[in-house]
């Protein structure tokens, strides 16, 4: 059913990283924010492989903004998560907190 | 603070080749990203070090656009992939039947016993080299779009079954020399991805509009 399915891990890392980035969410902030935060290596091609999926399911709209030098005058292609993307981010959320309550995963590996 | 844009330019053949991968406007966007973090890379930490990064972005994403490629345009992928082995199975034979029926008809073997011997051999591995070339043409023709992924999966397939089919021959007969031919076979799988993109190239061409020099 679309808007209740849970999220992948790469696709609920890509919601959550548009979520932080506004507006200013395009291929490179979106692969900088998740290497960032995560601390591991994305390839800008699994970022577009999955904004596209989640383009696809409706989580997500793009728009095109101006091409500009540095980027040898081609465009950017920004997202932003629609409301049907952000339930399924809060579904998934809401899941994980309920499995992961009471564990006290954090605390036991500091 | 604004600064002057980087004037290093990226690894030529990584950037035709992630185009070459890339689905429609999808280049557009995934270029400009490698551009721009490959410009900021080569101005902070050096143009080597930006470079390894550019190439490494780049087969890391071609690797992500083949699996992609069957799920953005499943059924075209998937013919380009099933026809162009069917094509093989019935082009294969053609060169050398056509190399032979030339022998025969002109005598080549009487006059001319080296002209003979080469075609009879080395010709027949060219004329099956120029067959695969055709195929990859014949796959990209099929699959519009994700010419590049169609492709790639047949001559892994392909290449697979030279690996299988020369280790069983080996093991059978013990004979390693016939290991010598896997490189006749892996020709012929890198011949299926150079057709595909002979017509990738021609079709990014006609649909490029030039740039205004302005």
């Amino acid at each position: 059913m679309p808007g209740r399915d849970y999220l992948g891990e790469f696709e609920h890392i890509i919601l959550l990283a548009l979520l932080r980035l506004e507006d200013r969410a395009y291929g490179v902030t979106v692969r900088q924010e998740i290497e960032l935060r995560t601390h591991r290596e994305v390839s800008i091609g699994a970022v577009y492989a999955t904004l596209d999926r989640l383009e696809t399911k409706g989580y997500v709209k793009s728009h095109r903004g101006d091409p500009t030098p540095e980027r040898g005058g081609r465009s950017k292609r920004f997202f932003r998560v629609t409301a049907m993307g952000m339930e399924a981010v809060n579904h998934t959320q809401r899941a994980l907190l309920n499995m992961t309550e009471g564990l006290g995963l954090i605390r036991s590996y500091p | 603070m604004m600064s002057e844009p980087y004037s290093v330019e990226p690894p030529r053949i990584a950037t035709w080749l992630v185009g070459l991968f890339t689905l429609g406007q999808e280049a557009e966007s995934i270029l400009g990203d490698l551009l721009e973090e490959f410009s900021y890379l080569a101005s902070k930490s050096g143009t080597a070090f930006a470079r390894r990064w550019y190439w490494r972005q780049a087969l890391k994403t071609i690797a992500h656009l083949i699996p992609t490629a069957f799920s953005v345009a499943p059924w075209s992928t998937t013919a380009g992939v099933v026809g162009g082995f069917f094509a093989r199975g019935l082009l294969a034979r053609l060169p050398g039947r056509a190399i032979f029926a030339v022998i025969e008809r002109y005598q080549v073997y009487q006059y001319h016993f080296k002209t003979y011997m080469f075609f009879a051999s080395t010709g027949i591995d060219i004329g099956i080299l120029i067959t695969f070339l055709c195929v990859g043409c014949i796959v990209a023709l099929v699959a519009k779009g994700t010419e590049m992924a169609a492709a790639m999966v047949l001559s892994l397939i392909f290449g697979a079954m030279a690996v299988v089919g020369s280790l069983y021959n080996v093991a059978r007969t013990g004979n390693l020399e016939s290991l010598w031919w896997l490189t006749w076979y892996f020709a012929d799988s890198l011949a299926i991805v150079i057709g595909a993109a002979i017509v990738r190239t021609r079709r990014s061409n006609a649909t490029t509009l030039p740039l205004n020099p302005s």
